[in-house]
């Protein structure tokens, strides 16, 4: 945890205002949630939700209804009729049907809003959320918008109090974090004489049977007063912690006066008021706060029961929007204190029960220490009085470390006979005193191996045994010295606490050992996960490390580009309900199964492989005895191998593909040495040979004819070559993928005009000219290269045409893109020719015998060139073509392609 | 021979040196060799050469860094030897200071005419002097401000006028369109293209130039511009 960096104040921190916009606008991902928010029920929530939705529909936007609860009422009933309905799911369970919201329903419909009435609402069990708000963060996860509806006493904060005012203990609530991210809240509030009245129309919905009492008791007039208030100031604390946020943002934070609030978490049951309290506290106060559970040497003597107590309540301080800090520390108080110190506390709230009345005198309680220690952080006390809803100390938690295997007791009493036949060995050669020792001996053995039960046992059983047997008279239970009651007394007090005192360092023995061994997994794990790189391994290894010391079948799913792979191979394939809650694990990356929120009747617990956000793959644990729940201690650990094997996993994916890039680069870099030595090599005897052949061709009146002649034809064959050895060098360009487009604005004329130059000592006897309709706009376009598309075009046309043939080049604008028509009057395409031409090394197969021209590329570099430009490119007869340009239909071909114009030169005037 | 115009071919490859000496022999130039940069910046020193011609890829080198350190310290015209497909290169050498270039495999005819156009560059007036250009009925008098096209008076804007006198100063010189953004906006204008393609358009319909068949303003698709020497 860092201390938080404020901002001098008056400077906008533009990351916050981004965030603030980014939550704003509509282009996030996400969903956007609103909530129809009221005191109670019957003040108008689904109907003021209903004709807000009607509203949209209207607008236009794609309204689904998820779930709307009319109860009957025509008014509600009637805005439903005509919005789009999705139908519920129908749920067995124990043999009764229950009617669901269709989670996946909804998701494959993917409407653009949905109404989800009752946000509070417990899910059927076999439902794969517990809760309906759940249902609607998946919702909102997949960027479908929701509207829903909450009364009040619904939120998770103020739970506690509206059960103490009402006397009706809502089981059904929000995390008050899930309100607090909505991103709107409409409130729907009406006169509380006005709700009693519609209540006594009949308007408002009450429960049949015997809730009904209750649901009248409940709406008493003082009772929705008081909702009402709350409901009144949640919003406004709503607004005004928006506000804060926007204030912030703008780098006015006066409203931030540095509170930031520490909650103290323990076992016991005033817990879940306490943290209601803090969080309440940090609502008014606009303050972040904290929930601290400091893990010292008592952690270690708590049972089971009360280490899973302190997980929920620390997973219910998460839910109100706590951040979660455990500690550990020998010296509670002052590492406290310590803590806060450092993190800039300002106040610590922590919970008081009055210790019993005769211990009073001996010990201070932990609120004691730490307001006396305190200096300068405010400490607030909750009194745990009585009469709260404390969890009453039951008869079986009393008499649990007694309890212990009949066995034990057995093997205890066996002891206690054991020391008495080693006193008989000694009984007439020591004083009877010594043998006492015997019995104390047996018992400190009993406490170490059996625990407490047994020890007391023994201890009890080693008096009379001691009388009996080792006291004078032997064999009675009387006894001449009655300095005997004293030896009696010592006897039974020590045996007692040293076995009690025995018990309790065994049990906190096996406690660390246990501590150790998990430490010892971990360890084990994070050495073997760190040799590995390969995914095979890294499973292989992993499994091994978790099945054995926790007697449970671990199976890994590996995310692949063909799907989920399952480790180990060959693995049974899981049922449906199995493989449903795997892929919500990695649709969502949270994890789902057994004894967590998703899908709880999953057999194994499925836990995501998070790496940088990213979920790699599924760790799945199923317990081999069945009956045994994961506990939160369990869980967490878990989640730490989980976060390890994804972390392993990360890692074998970045060597990967570390040494994919290498080859990759090492190949572009062959490529291009490849390239540029092969250009040289042939480009430089090529010029050579130009420049003596254009050399001799300029001293034709010195040469014989013959000669002449000669030379003529090797200058034809040269640049024959030349254009070849041209051609073969883009392509190899184009085909690696590694053009690079230089675009700049163009007029597509002066391209034509520097194409026209080129070809102008191909041309021969040709007629070659250029129609442009209308006026055009500039083009983005790499001039050079397309340029050479319509080089490789028009000397194309060339080659199937006469001598005395015509080329024409027509260029249009059509609509936002540029098509340009080259197109001749010579032989035309083969039928099926129109798209094999475009393919490397392909040539149209009705060449003019007398020039035998094309390399079979130039086609192909035009296509490649033009498709890079985001354009296309195609052949046609002029005969399919309609002969409105004034071409002879019939004869000849046409190569089309288009350029996309850029918008900004759509927009603007022409020149 | 001491009139002769002499070249100083850059060029690690023996057998285009040896062509180029036949080829500028024989049109009665006198050609000086260097098989590497820096022996090639040691003839520049020493032999003051009229004209050279530098390869890109020489193997000690790069072309680039010899441009640029010739430019140091003189004006002598460089014409740049390159292969096809490399605009992005003789586009830097042309913005280092290179005053031409010539794409391999390329015909004496080319390569005599380039030289000719670099020797006649040499004795033009060299930055803000007055200069008179007249080709094909084209005449632009910048000591008098005058654009006369087959003997009428053209009027032009500002911009069209610089631009003109720009590419008229540097005649059968390619210029870069960052070159002539730089020379007729003004240095923070290098990136808009859009404009200089705007009034070299206005400039062709005033000099009834035709893009597509080009008269004084030739476009060098992916470089830049040149007007006809």
């Amino acid at each position: 945890m860092k201390p938080d960096n404020r901002r001098p104040a008056g400077r906008p921190d533009p990351d916050k205002l981004l965030k603030l916009v980014e939550n704003e606008t509509s282009g996030s991902p996400r969903g956007h949630l609103k909530v129809f928010f009221g005191s109670s029920a019957g003040v108008g929530k689904t109907y003021a939700m209903l004709g807000e939705a009607r509203r949209r529909q209207a607008e236009g936007r794609d309204v689904l209804v998820g779930v709307v609860e009319h109860h009957g009422r025509t008014e509600t009933a009637a805005l439903v009729e005509g919005l789009p309905v999705l139908p519920l799911l129908e749920i067995e369970h124990r043999g009764v049907i229950v009617r669901e919201f269709d989670l996946d329903g909804a998701l494959a419909r993917k409407p653009s809003l949905i109404l989800m009435d009752e946000f509070a609402h417990s899910n059927a069990p076999g439902s794969r959320h517990p809760k309906r708000w759940q249902d609607v963060e998946e919702l909102l996860d997949n960027g479908i918008d929701v509207y829903a509806t909450l009364n009040v006493q619904h939120l998770e904060s103020v739970n506690d109090q509206v059960a103490r005012l009402t006397g009706v203990w809502v089981k059904e609530t929000v995390p008050d974090t899930i309100f607090e991210a909505a991103d709107e809240i409409a409130l729907v509030d009406i006169p509380s004489d006005d709700l009693l009245k519609r209540l006594a129309e009949g308007k408002v919905y009450v429960a049949e049977g015997a809730n009904k009492r209750a649901a009248e008791n409940f709406f008493k007039k003082s009772n929705l007063l008081a909702l009402r208030e709350m409901a009144l100031r949640r919003t406004a604390e709503r607004v005004d912690a928006q506000s804060d946020e926007l204030n912030a943002a703008m780098g006015q934070n006066e409203a931030q006066l540095g509170q930031k609030i520490m909650l103290l978490i323990g076992p016991d049951p005033l817990s879940t008021r306490l943290i209601r309290h803090a969080k309440r506290m940090s609502v008014r106060g606009r303050a972040p706060w904290f929930a601290v559970y400091l893990q010292s040497d008592r952690h270690e003597q708590l049972d089971e029961k009360d280490r899973t107590r302190v997980e929920q309540y620390l997973r219910l301080a998460e839910s109100l929007g706590a951040q979660i800090v455990r500690l550990s520390g020998a010296r509670p108080a002052q590492d406290i204190l310590a803590y806060a110190q450092q993190n800039g506390f300002t106040r610590i709230v922590v919970g008081y029960r009055r210790p019993p009345l005769w211990l009073k005198p001996f010990r201070a309680t932990f609120a004691q220490a730490l307001i006396e220690q305190s200096d300068g952080i405010e400490i607030t006390v909750v009194h745990g009085a009585t009469g709260q809803t404390r969890e009453p100390v039951t008869a079986a938690a009393v008499i649990r470390p007694y309890l212990a295997r009949p066995l034990d007791y057995l093997l205890a009493t066996a002891m206690v006979a054991l020391c008495t036949a080693i006193g008989f060995v000694f009984r007439d050669h020591t004083p009877s005193n010594n043998l006492a020792m015997i019995y104390l001996t047996g018992v400190v053995i009993v406490a170490a191996r059996l625990g407490l039960g047994p020890s007391v046992l023994a201890s009890i059983l080693s008096v009379p045994a001691f009388n009996f047997f080792f006291t004078d008279p032997y064999y009675t239970f009387n006894f001449y010295d009655t300095y005997y009651y004293v030896t009696f007394a010592f006897m039974l007090v020590t045996s007692l606490v040293v076995g009690s005192l025995t018990a309790r360092l065994s049990r906190h023995a096996r406690l660390v050992s246990n501590r150790e061994r998990e430490t010892q997994i971990l360890y084990g794990l994070t050495r073997s996960l760190s040799a590995e790189r390969s995914v095979d391994m890294i499973c292989e290894v992993a499994t091994r490390h978790i099945s054995e010391p926790f007697s449970l079948d671990v199976t890994l799913f590996v995310k692949t580009p063909e799907g989920l792979k399952a480790y180990p191979e060959g693995v049974t394939t899981p049922d449906m309900r199995e493989t449903g809650a795997i892929n919500w694990v990695v649709a969502n990356g949270q994890m789902a199964g057994r004894d967590t929120d998703t899908m709880p009747s999953a057999n194994g617990l499925y836990l995501p492989l998070l790496a940088e956000k990213e979920t790699l793959g599924v760790l799945g644990l199923t317990a081999r005895d069945n009956g045994h729940p994961f506990t939160g201690a369990e869980i967490l650990q878990f989640e730490a191998f989980a976060s390890l094997i994804a972390g392993a996993l990360q890692r074998a994916r970045r060597s990967d593909e570390a040494a994919e890039s290498k080859v990759e680069s090492e190949n572009e870099k062959l490529r291009n040495v490849l390239l540029s030595s092969l250009s040289h090599d042939l480009r430089t005897p090529l010029t050579v040979m130009n420049g003596s052949v254009s050399t001799l061709l300029r001293m034709r009146k010195e040469l014989p004819r013959k000669a002449m002649d000669e030379l003529t034809s090797l200058w034809g064959q040269l640049t024959r070559l030349q254009k070849f050895v041209g051609n073969l060098l883009d392509m190899a360009a184009i085909t690696s993928g590694h053009m690079k487009l230089n675009f700049q604005p163009y007029m597509i004329q002066e391209i034509i005009g520097a194409a026209l130059g080129r070809v102008e000592a191909t041309k021969g006897g040709r007629t070659l000219r250029t129609q442009i309709s209308g006026n055009l706009p500039m083009v983005m376009i790499d001039g050079g290269l397309i340029e050479q598309v319509f080089i490789n075009l028009i000397e194309n046309a060339f080659q199937h045409t006469d001598d005395d043939g015509e080329v024409v080049i027509y260029v249009e604008k059509d609509a936002d893109r540029l098509r340009v028509r080259i197109s001749d009057n010579g032989t035309g395409l083969k039928d099926g020719d129109e798209a094999r031409i475009f393919e490397q090394f392909q040539k149209g197969q009705e060449l003019r015998s007398d020039r035998s021209g094309g390399t079979g590329l130039g086609l192909a570099i035009c296509r490649g060139i033009v498709q890079a430009h985001g354009g296309m490119i195609y052949a046609k007869n002029n005969r399919m073509l309609a002969s409105s340009d004034g071409m002879r239909s019939g004869t000849g071909a046409s190569f089309i392609f288009t350029l996309p114009i850029a918008t900004s030169f759509l927009t603007s005037q022409e020149i | 021979m001491a009139d002769s115009p002499r070249i100083l071919s850059i060029e690690d490859e023996s057998d285009i040196r040896k062509f180029l000496r036949t080829t500028l022999g024989a049109n009665g130039m006198m050609v000086l060799e260097a098989e590497t940069g820096k022996a090639g910046l040691q003839k520049v020193v020493s032999q003051i050469p009229d004209v050279i011609l530098l390869d890109l890829g020489l193997p000690d080198m790069d072309g680039m860094e010899i441009i640029r350190q010739i430019r140091e310290w003189g004006r002598t015209p460089i014409i740049v030897l390159s292969a096809r497909g490399q605009e992005a290169d003789k586009v830097e050498a042309l913005e280092l200071g290179a005053d031409d270039y010539l794409t391999k495999p390329f015909s004496a005819a080319e390569l005599i005419a380039r030289i000719k156009v670099a020797l006649r560059k040499r004795n033009q007036p060299q930055g803000d002097a007055p200069f008179v250009y007249d080709h094909d009925n084209l005449r632009i008098d910048t000591a008098a401000r005058r654009i006369q096209l087959d003997g009428e008076d053209v009027h032009l804007t500002p911009i069209e006028y610089k631009l003109l006198a720009v590419l008229a100063r540097n005649s059968g010189k390619v210029l870069t369109h960052g070159a002539l953004l730089n020379e007729v906006w003004g240095k923070h204008s290098t990136d808009n293209q859009t404009y200089l393609r705007i009034h070299t358009q206005h400039l062709r319909e005033k000099l009834k130039d035709d893009a597509l068949n080009p008269r004084f303003i030739v476009t060098e698709p992916g470089i830049g511009y040149r007007l006809k020497p």
